[in-house]
């Protein structure tokens, strides 16, 4: 049976029909046409479909959409603000930490969250929360170069 | 992979999710979901109904109450593993919250979710088209083990990690339903069956973890031994724990049997005091104890060195404090 | 670098890394048409049997269910990426030969509806003996994957260079020694897809792939649907990664064209994850044995080799591969008689191809290892070891290669330094070693018809370049390579440069991303398309300075007399008066670009330099083993790296720092374990390539030689750096705790038995 519900997601409200069975991965790229999120192996494996939701890192291929009713999801999409990239992208992008960019809002998403969580994590803080994101290309080194030099970053301006 | 359909039902308090689950047999309990949904899309479980527990206020909790420490089911182990208190006096279960899978698990699963979560095996957690290349397993609702090669047994293996780290303190759980409330012996909660790992009764729900107050005036500690550093399930957890001084020792061990259980014979062997060749001699007897099968792809011989080391390096540890 | 480049040798990010980091940049399944419809393939659960039967009536009657095919409705058409080793259908007929091999395809409203389809397809099987290694396969009366293929052989090579099984009488010594290599899966982040368009008035098709090779996969849709090239476009969209799993054409390919032909709609395939790992492409396991025969002054006299290579079902890419696999044994280090036999062997197993070096990973594997252990049983150090034996630029080779630039002793020596090589070998706490091993690569082969690459230049009015390349950018950033040699040869920052690439309807011929020819290849094709244009703007502004065309140079957005600045114009005015004077805008240059080879041979036929350049490159690891448990932990690797110039040092590093972590996944975590033909672990959870906590720490260096072949001296630098790590580290283990270990993956399990039976006999050999 299909419910109609409304979700927010990057601060929009989307009046959606949905299935219980639906997915929230699933919802936001082809309900809503959101496909910044992406699916890798749809098992909660490697990271590829993480969004924030109330600000923490989640695993979008194994939530209900219906369970997201509610509560404030934020995808990649929702992070520059007004055109301007937020920080963590700004560093990914200066750093070289992608490469084929399909793991990568992911990773900035949970940086996000780790970030958000602890202002100034040791280099081995960020690495173990970063560690369920998966990437093939790049071997990790310049992506926990990214998230780092962002945490040096928000200390000088603390 | 589409999760197939089910009913989802939010109920707004216990009583409601009781009854629920006492009249639909096809129902279960969604908490993080980082377990059942997996199952899920593998069709290895296919529940008619879904009750949503987190809506239902104050399941998610910290609380010493009288030098007990009480934890809703619904508590995130993030939450758990960040908590202050829990960080510094049950050093074994901050340590097993925060090893489970990745930060996105501890994020998303609970303590109640990871201890009832359901057993693994390498012919089990896999799509319905992988299995279908052999005989319905007994676990999956057909006849034959594949591991043992025998009719109507299952010899799945219990991999979460939180259940040693509890188990060692002799921790209690407390399950509720319509009909009323009672506490038991964490331990009784595992039935050892591959097939149905946990014994509650029709329409209980686990609501909250106690832990007495002898635990968190001992030692304890969680090792897990896995192939990677996240995201993975142990390959072997041992946890244990120590009084203050050190004359009784408790030991417990995941993924390496149908349900997480105490080394009980080495217990023994280690109580009153400790020498070199007590070390020995435990080792001995848990593997005399633990008998890990071939469920997963590292194998039994390696699961017993495995556990061989961290009993000793475990022991080793304390004793060394 | 010493040259006054602005925008080459610069570290830059990619092109689109901003539309990366805003989840903007468009990957295939991000791609959504009106009315499109989903499918979904049915996979066979038997390694080995005849198709008997096949009833999708249920499947069809399904409500949203628009279309069900089998093989029995496609044509009878082979594909396969080398011509002459075509053996695959599309979807199987008449029988399946391994778990996972294409029998069905449905095409649904949406996802669900077609998942729900597969399951009502009833194929009725009879099963068949099957065979599940290569050495088994070869037996007589082992039962045959291909019926016309005696003893699952299906290729072979033997070559032979200098004297022969005779050059050994002259050797002191003789060590012969076997070795294996497991199946390992790429695994990129974005599982396989396509979308695929048709438009019934014009009879065309646009396909939407996630592939390597738009062009090729282009000629095979067109051999299988029956459809003209020419009615055929193929668009790579965003590609989230390959490692040469996404070359050849896919079920889903095919079926996502032949549905939107039937059916007149857009239709898109995703693979589910477990699909990519059991039913694409994965490294080939392989049986190698080497017979070295030294001199006693540590010279490599002889080589002889025996190659197993376990093909699975289907032969992918096979000729290449194994001959890959024998020829670059010639590099690096000099080994003047050489023999080498190869086979590719069928077996009822998940399908080998392509893989970040292509058969030589193995091999490399295998030599690197051998020369260690001769290091020891003669007593030479091995960095020694490879110093000596290491070729030069400028050298007469023995299997004919031109060797113009070749930095290897000099990475030998650099990696050695950087690891603290003397003040470590042989002297770190028991559990605790260092090794290396040696590599190199060709950047991209050149001895075959049709490895042209081709690029358009074009420069408008508002001095904005736009670059036409064929190059199929799959995260590497071929596009931004191009774009910053495009700059430099116009004198504009990267900035300026829109790339349009990888569409087979528009931009210019290019064989794709494999080989590692990318850089070389259409790097060189668009500096010559850069020039082109220049030449034409040159030639007028000449006029207009009166000037000599040849005294001009481009630089920072303005075209002047070199050695005076003001004696010049801006880009921008230039290009106006250009258009003033009526001459033909866009100002377009054009170039193509092949390597040079005295005539057209195939790889296998003929002998000669086999790749415009060569990289060469050395890897040192330093690792720890827990004795206890058997894990090892890789605590550095260092890569000293001669990719000749590197155009883009920051794209550089990422290749070496991602080979680093691909090898480390090769020799300790990864393996495609399969059991009686079905994959185990098709899943990342229980796949398990490392994270980011078993990342080790990584240093690079360069070692610039400056090739006269290579755009602004480049060589390639993507696969070359993912063939020594495993052996390095292999190496480093023998230092940590004096065991060989000659399979792999050398896994903690086969550590600690190692170690209980320590006196020099490794573990038995798990086949698979």
């Amino acid at each position: 049976m299909k419910h109609a519900v409304a979700l927010s997601v990057n601060g929009d409200t989307y009046d959606v029909l949905i299935s219980p069975n639906e997915t929230l991965l699933d919802v936001l790229r082809e309900k809503l046409g959101l496909m910044g999120t992406k699916k890798g192996c749809d098992l909660g494996a490697c990271g590829a479909c993480t969004v924030l939701v109330e600000g923490e890192a989640h695993l979008s291929c194994l939530m209900l959409a219906i369970d997201a009713v509610g509560r404030e999801v934020v995808t990649i999409e929702g992070l520059a603000q007004g055109g301007e990239l937020h920080p963590l992208q700004r560093a990914f992008v200066e750093k070289g930490a992608l490469q084929c960019g399909f793991c990568t809002p992911g990773m900035i998403l949970t940086a996000k969250a780790a970030l958000d969580e602890e202002a100034k994590p040791t280099e081995a803080s960020i690495k173990k929360k970063m560690a369920g994101n998966l990437c093939r290309c790049t071997g990790y080194k310049k992506i926990i170069e990214a998230v780092s030099s962002v945490a040096a970053l928000s200390g000088k301006e603390g | 992979m589409r999760l197939p359909k089910f009913e989802y039902v939010e109920p707004k308090d216990l009583k409601e999710a009781s009854s629920i689950l006492s009249k639909e047999v096809g129902a279960r309990i969604l908490a993080g979901g980082t377990d059942l949904l997996v199952n899920m899309k593998h069709r290895v479980e296919t529940p008619a109904v879904i009750v949503n527990l987190k809506k239902i206020p104050e399941l998610s909790f910290i609380r010493t109450e009288n030098g007990v420490v009480r934890i809703g089911a619904l508590t995130s182990l993030k939450k758990i593993y960040n908590h202050p208190y829990i960080a510094e006096k049950l050093p074994g279960l901050a340590s097993a919250a925060s090893s489970v899978g990745s930060y996105h698990h501890q994020t998303m699963g609970t303590i109640g979710g990871n201890l009832c979560q359901q057993n693994r095996c390498k012919y089990f957690n896999q799509s319905r088209w992988w299995r279908s290349s052999r005989e319905l397993c007994f676990k999956a609702g057909g006849e034959l083990c594949h591991v043992v090669k025998k009719k109507s047994i299952c010899y799945s293996s219990y991999c979460g990690d939180i259940a040693p780290a509890l188990l060692v303190m002799n921790a209690k759980a407390v399950l509720e339903s319509k009909e009323g409330r009672r506490e038991v012996d964490l331990e009784s909660l595992f039935t050892g069956d591959g097939k149905r790992p946990l014994s509650f009764m029709r329409g209980e729900i686990l609501t909250e973890i106690r832990i007495p107050k002898e635990a968190h005036e001992g030692f304890s500690m969680y090792t897990k031994f896995a192939n990677r550093e996240s995201l993975d399930f142990p390959i072997v957890g041992a946890s244990l724990w120590a009084s203050p001084d050190r004359k009784n020792i408790r030991l417990a061990f995941t993924a390496v049997d149908r349900k997480p259980l105490r080394a009980k014979k080495a217990e023994q062997s280690l109580r009153g005091g400790f020498h070199e060749e007590s070390l020995e001699e435990a080792v001995r007897l848990v593997l005399e104890e633990v008998k890990p099968v071939n469920t997963s792809l590292y194998s039994s011989s390696y699961k017993r060195e495995v556990m061989g080391f961290l009993v000793k390096s475990m022991i080793t540890k304390v004793m060394g404090r | 670098m010493g040259k006054e480049w602005s925008v080459v040798g610069v570290r830059l990010p990619m092109l689109d890394a901003g539309a990366k980091v805003k989840g903007t940049a468009q990957f295939t399944d991000d791609l959504v048409l009106p009315g499109m419809l989903h499918g979904r393939i049915l996979r066979s659960p038997l390694p080995h049997a005849k198709i008997l039967h096949i009833d999708t009536s249920k499947a069809e009657k399904l409500t949203g269910v628009k279309g069900v095919i089998t093989g029995k409705d496609i044509p009878d058409r082979k594909f396969g990426i080398v011509p002459k080793a075509k053996d695959e259908y599309a979807l199987a007929k008449q029988k399946v030969r391994y778990v996972g091999d294409a029998v069905a395809a449905v095409c649904a409203v949406d996802p669900e509806t077609a998942e729900e389809a597969l399951e009502l397809i009833r194929v009725e099987y009879e099963e068949l003996p099957a065979v599940f290694d290569p050495l088994e396969a070869m037996k007589e009366g082992a039962p045959l994957v291909h019926e016309d293929v005696p003893n699952n052989i299906s290729i072979s090579i033997r070559k032979e260079f200098g004297e022969g099984e005779k050059a050994f009488e002259k050797c002191d010594f003789v060590f012969e020694d076997t070795f294996y290599s497991q199946a390992v899966n790429h695994a990129p982040l974005e599982p396989h897809a396509a979308v695929a368009q048709f438009d019934p008035l014009r009879g065309e098709i646009v396909i939407w792939s996630s592939t390597q090779i738009p062009f090729f996969l282009r000629r095979n849709l067109a051999t299988t649907l029956l459809v003209p090239e020419s009615k055929i476009r193929v668009i790579k969209p965003k590609v989230g990664g390959g490692f040469g799993g996404k070359i050849d054409m896919f079920a889903k390919d095919f079926c996502a064209c032949w549905f939107a032909m039937k059916l007149g709609r857009p239709v898109k395939f995703v693979y589910e994850r477990e699909e990519v790992f059991i039913a694409t492409r994965q490294r080939h396991p392989m049986y190698v044995t080497v017979k070295t025969g030294m001199k006693k002054d540590g010279t490599i006299h002889a080589q002889r080799f025996w190659a197993y290579a376990d093909g699975g079902a289907y032969n992918s890419t096979a000729p290449l591969m194994i001959t890959l696999s024998c020829y670059f044994l010639m590099v690096p280090y000099r080994v003047p008689n050489l023999i080498y036999e190869g086979h590719h062997v069928y077996t009822n197993k998940p399908v080998g191809g392509a893989m970040r070096g292509h058969g030589i990973p193995q091999a490399r594997f295998a030599v690197e290892r051998q020369l260690d252990k001769i290091a020891v049983r003669m007593g030479i150090d091995p960095a020694e070891l490879r110093i000596k034996n290491s070729i030069h630029a400028g050298e007469d080779h023995p299997g004919g290669f031109i060797i113009n630039t070749c930095g290897f002793a000099e990475s030998v020596k650099k990696a050695a330094e950087a690891i603290g090589w003397k003040e470590k070998r042989g002297k770190l706490p028991f559990g605790r070693g260092v090794g290396m091993g040696g590599a190199s690569f060709p950047s991209g082969v050149s001895n075959m018809s049709h490895l042209a690459s081709g690029a358009v230049v074009q420069l408008g009015q508002d001095g904005a370049v736009t670059v036409l390349t064929g190059a199929a950018d799959i995260g590497q950033g071929a596009e931004t390579v191009i774009a910053q040699i495009v700059a430099e040869e116009l004198g504009v920052p990267l900035e300026d440069i829109r790339v349009t690439a990888a569409d087979t309807g528009i931009t210019p011929l290019d064989p794709g991303t494999f080989g590692s020819g990318v850089t070389v290849r259409a790097g060189n094709a668009a500096k010559l398309a850069a020039i082109s244009l220049r030449n034409k703007l040159f030639e007028f502004v000449a006029q207009k300075l009166e000037a000599n065309s040849a005294d001009l140079v481009a630089k920072g957005r303005k075209i002047y007399v070199k050695g005076s600045p003001d004696r010049g114009l801006t880009l921008l005015d230039a290009v106006k008066a250009y258009r003033y004077a009526d001459l033909p805008m866009p100002i377009i240059g054009r170039g193509s670009w092949m390597a040079p080879a005295q005539e057209p041979t195939t790889l296998l036929k003929g002998d000669g330099n086999f790749a415009p350049n060569y990289s060469f490159m050395t890897q040192a690891a330093e690792v720890e083993v827990d004795t206890q448990t058997g894990k090892v932990k890789v605590v550095k690797m260092v890569t000293a790296h001669d990719c000749g110039t590197p155009i883009n040092p920051l794209l550089v590093e990422g290749q070496l720092e991602g080979s680093i972590i691909g090898g480390m996944g090769q020799a300790l975590y990864e393996n495609v374990i399969v059991e009686n033909g079905q994959v185990m672990n098709p899943s990342f959870l229980d796949y398990g390539f490392p994270t980011a906590m078993e990342m080790p720490e990584m240093e690079g260096i360069q070692v610039i030689t400056d090739d006269p072949l290579g755009p602004f001296g480049a060589k390639e630098s993507g696969e070359g750096t993912q063939l020594a790590p495993a052996p390095a580290i292999v190496n480093a283990i023998y230092d940590a705790i004096g065991i060989d270990f000659n399979e792999l993956p050398v896994t903690p399990e086969h550590i600690l038995k190692a170690l209980r039976n320590k006196h020099g006999k490794t573990g038995s050999r798990e086949k698979a």
